[in-house]
C-alpha cells in the first residue's frame, strides 16, 4: 500500500514538474517572442478617441489628438513637395452636426539626416486636428478617417488610413 | 524516476532549441525591421539574399513592355525599389540616375522597380520625369516583391547584383551619395569582367 502511494507520489510530483517545466518553456518562448515584436509597427499613429462637451447650437471647436509613434514622423497637411502624401482627415456627414473647416497645425521642418539641405514639413510626436462645429443637443459621432505616410529617419513606409470616431455631447 | 530525468533533460533541451530557433528569426528579420541598422548604405551582410542569385522577374515598364532579369545578364545590375510618396526615394534617384550615366562604359544598369504600382502609370511617369530619371522603370508585384522584400515595407531598398548574378550587397534606408557609389563601384568590380 505504501509502495503503492510513494509510486502515485513519484508520478505526480513527475507531472507536476513536467507542467513546470513546459509552462517555463512556453513562457520562454513568450518572452522570446516579445522580443521578436516587429520594430516596424503597423499603425505608426494611433487616435486619442476623447469624450467631448460643447454648447449645444453654438460654433465650438472639437479636438482630435494624435499621437505619432516614437522614431517616425508623417507629412504634415502642407508637405513642401508635390510628391507627398499630405496628412488628411476625411468627415462623413453625422446627423446633427454641421462640421466648419478642419484645422490643421503647421508642421515642424524636418531633413533626413544625410541629406540635411533638403527642407521638410512634417508632424512628429503628437499633433491636434481642430473641427468647428454646430450640433444638435445630444450625443453625436462623427465617422472619419485620417490618411497619412510615416517615415523614420532613413525610409519611409506606404500611406495608411485609419478610422476615427470623434465622439462628443451637445448640452 | 529516470523517466522523470528524462523528462525534465528533454524539456530543457527543447526549451534551448526554441530560444534558438527564435533568436535566429530575429537575427534573419533584423535588416527587414529595422531599417535604420542598414541606414549607412550597407546590410552588414544581413540580408537573407545577400550572396544569394537574384530572383528572375518579369515585369512590365511604364510603355507596357516585359522586361526580366535576365535581360542584364552579364551586366553588373542595381535594382531600387521605391515608391512615389518616398522621401528618401526621391533624394537617391537623381544619384541613381548619375551612376547610371557615368558607369555605363562598365557595364551598369540601373532599373528602378516601383512599390506602389497602383497609382498608375501616368503618375509614375510624371514623377520619374521630374526627377529627370530615364533608367527603366518597372512595376511591381506582389511576387517581386515577396521574392525581394521578404515582407518588409521599407523605402528605399537597393539591391547591387554582379555579373554573375549574384545579390553581393543591399543597402535599406537613405544613405550618403559616397557609400552608394562606393557600392556601385564594388558590384562593378565583382564577379569578373
Amino acid at each position: 500500500m505504501n509502495r503503492r502511494k510513494q509510486t502515485r507520489r513519484a508520478f505526480a510530483s513527475i507531472a507536476a514538474l513536467a507542467l513546470v517545466v513546459s509552462a517555463t518553456a512556453r513562457l520562454g518562448r513568450a518572452q522570446l517572442g516579445s522580443m521578436d515584436a516587429p520594430a516596424k509597427p503597423r499603425a505608426y499613429v494611433v487616435y486619442a478617441a476623447e469624450p467631448q462637451s460643447v454648447p449645444a447650437g453654438r460654433s465650438s471647436l472639437l479636438e482630435l489628438r494624435f499621437q505619432i509613434v516614437a522614431g517616425f514622423h508623417i507629412n504634415s497637411h502642407t508637405p513642401k513637395s508635390q510628391f507627398l502624401i499630405p496628412t488628411t482627415l476625411t468627415l462623413q456627414p453625422a446627423t446633427g452636426v454641421k462640421p466648419g473647416a478642419l484645422q490643421y497645425p503647421a508642421g515642424q521642418i524636418y531633413s533626413f539626416p544625410s541629406v540635411p539641405g533638403d527642407k521638410l514639413d512634417v508632424y512628429a510626436g503628437s499633433f491636434t486636428l481642430r473641427l468647428p462645429v454646430v450640433a444638435t443637443p445630444g450625443d453625436h459621432a462623427i465617422a472619419a478617417t485620417l490618411r497619412y505616410q510615416a517615415c523614420d529617419s532613413a525610409s519611409c513606409y506606404p500611406p495608411r488610413t485609419i478610422p476615427v470616431n470623434v465622439v462628443f455631447t451637445a448640452k | 524516476m529516470a523517466a522523470g530525468i528524462a523528462l525534465v533533460v528533454w524539456s530543457g533541451w527543447q526549451n534551448l532549441r526554441q530560444r534558438r530557433s527564435a533568436m535566429q528569426e530575429q537575427q534573419q528579420r533584423r535588416v527587414d525591421l529595422v531599417p535604420n541598422a542598414a541606414a549607412n548604405g550597407s546590410s552588414d551582410g544581413q540580408s537573407p539574399l545577400q550572396g544569394k542569385p537574384a530572383p528572375a522577374f518579369t515585369l512590365l515598364d511604364l510603355n507596357g513592355k516585359n522586361v526580366s532579369l535576365s535581360d542584364f545578364k552579364g551586366r553588373p545590375l542595381l535594382i531600387n525599389f521605391w515608391g512615389t510618396y518616398c522621401a528618401p526615394c526621391m533624394v537617391e534617384m537623381p544619384w541613381l540616375q548619375e551612376f547610371s550615366r557615368k558607369y555605363a562604359p562598365d557595364g551598369l544598369a540601373v532599373v528602378g522597380i516601383t512599390y506602389d504600382s497602383e497609382v498608375g502609370r501616368d503618375a509614375i511617369a510624371r514623377t520619374t520625369e521630374k526627377l529627370g530619371v530615364t533608367y527603366p522603370i518597372l512595376l511591381s508585384t506582389p511576387k517581386a516583391e515577396k521574392d525581394y522584400l521578404s515582407g518588409t515595407e521599407a523605402l528605399p531598398i537597393s539591391f547591387y547584383i554582379d555579373r554573375e548574378g549574384k545579390i553581393i550587397e543591399v543597402s535599406a534606408g537613405l544613405g550618403s551619395k559616397d557609400v552608394l557609389e562606393s557600392l556601385v563601384k564594388e558590384t562593378i568590380a565583382a564577379g569578373g569582367k
